[in-house]
């Protein structure tokens, strides 16, 4: 019978932990390119209707090759197909799919919980339509520390966003805090 | 006061760095977080986590309902800045985004941001921006912006 909670990662003792540090932990293949219609559907639920997405010439007035997607959306376009070919049938009871954030699901550690505390993207290049994102996880570095919620240690993922031609769209940092939650007895 | 109105930007409309003065206020931008709008946020930037869309499981890590992610606050962050700004207007850098509090079915949200630093050699423009919630910061960031001069 499946849990009642998600999965939180890889498991593993704290030596595997550090020696992950520096390392490239997951590379993300985006799964489609830039087009209308992706676009389109990620701005809906914003209610965010801007020409630059929409009308080639106005983005070109404004001073871009052509029809630009969101710069934020760089991180839709950089997740994976979640299902293809050959791939198991979905099933009650299986892990519910979780957007790659490879420190958490791939770096083992002895840290049973997660959250995200903080996140930081700069952006250098506009995505335009028709180019294809990949994405390279680093973990930067780990530090230990004791909070309100637990014992555990604070993850820093760095994210390299590259269009087709290896150029680098964007870099994002994420802080993420893997820990053991305070048991009901513990004071 | 909220707005429940679609508000119609005029994109004729562009900052440049003259325009500018520390304090400014943006125009805030009303959304409810409902049910309907989380699902059409999960389809559309694939991050399909439970939480985002479940009840049962977001209340299973400690929220009272399912919650918006952190993809959607740096959307609506991009729209924010670019609705004040103009087309011409580069975001160089988001975060970092402080998420302090969930953002749940049924919250009504207030994307607020002001001028706080205007970098003039660089053609920089520094805002804060918060993220109310009934009248509580359920997160915090600055966005860095390159306006025409």
């Amino acid at each position: 019978m499946a849990s009642d909670k998600p999965s939180w990662g890889m498991q593993g003792t704290w030596e595997q932990t550090l020696s992950y540090v520096g390392k490239v932990v997951g590379v993300s293949q985006g799964a489609d390119a830039v087009d209308a219609s992706s676009v389109r559907r990620w701005l809906e639920p914003k209610e965010f209707a801007c020409p630059l997405y929409t009308d080639e010439q106005v983005a070109i007035d404004a001073g871009y090759d052509g029809k630009i997607a969101p710069s934020t959306m760089a991180i839709t376009y950089g997740q994976p197909t979640h299902w293809q070919a050959g791939d198991k049938r979905f099933e009650h009871g299986d892990e519910p799919i979780q957007i790659p954030i490879p420190v958490i699901f791939e770096v083992p550690a002895p840290f049973s919980l997660s959250f995200a505390t903080s996140m930081e993207m700069e952006f250098f290049k506009p995505l335009y339509h028709g180019d294809e994102v990949t994405i390279t996880h680093e973990l930067v570095s780990l530090v230990e520390k004791e909070l309100r919620v637990g014992k555990g240690a604070f993850f820093k993922q760095k994210d390299t966003y590259r269009n087709q031609n290896d150029e680098i769209v964007a870099i994002g940092i994420l802080d993420i805090f893997r820990f053991n939650p305070v048991s009901k007895g513990d004071s | 006061m909220t707005d429940n109105t679609n508000q119609t930007i005029d994109w004729s409309l562009q900052k440049t760095m003259q325009d500018i003065t520390v304090g400014e206020e943006l125009s805030p931008i009303y959304i409810d977080i409902t049910l309907q709008r989380l699902v059409m946020e999960a389809a559309a930037n694939r991050d399909l986590s439970l939480i985002h869309h479940d009840a049962s499981m977001a209340k299973a890590t400690g929220a009272n309902d399912a919650y918006a992610n952190t993809f959607f606050l740096y959307g609506m962050i991009e729209r924010l800045a670019l609705e004040w700004g103009g087309l011409k207007t580069f975001i160089r850098k988001i975060g970092p985004l402080r998420m302090l509090s969930f953002n749940c079915t049924g919250d009504k949200l207030a994307f607020h941001g002001k001028v706080s630093e205007i970098i003039i050699n660089e053609d920089t423009v520094i805002l804060d921006v918060w993220v109310d919630n009934s009248g509580k910061v359920s997160a915090t960031s600055q966005v860095k912006v390159i306006l025409p001069k």
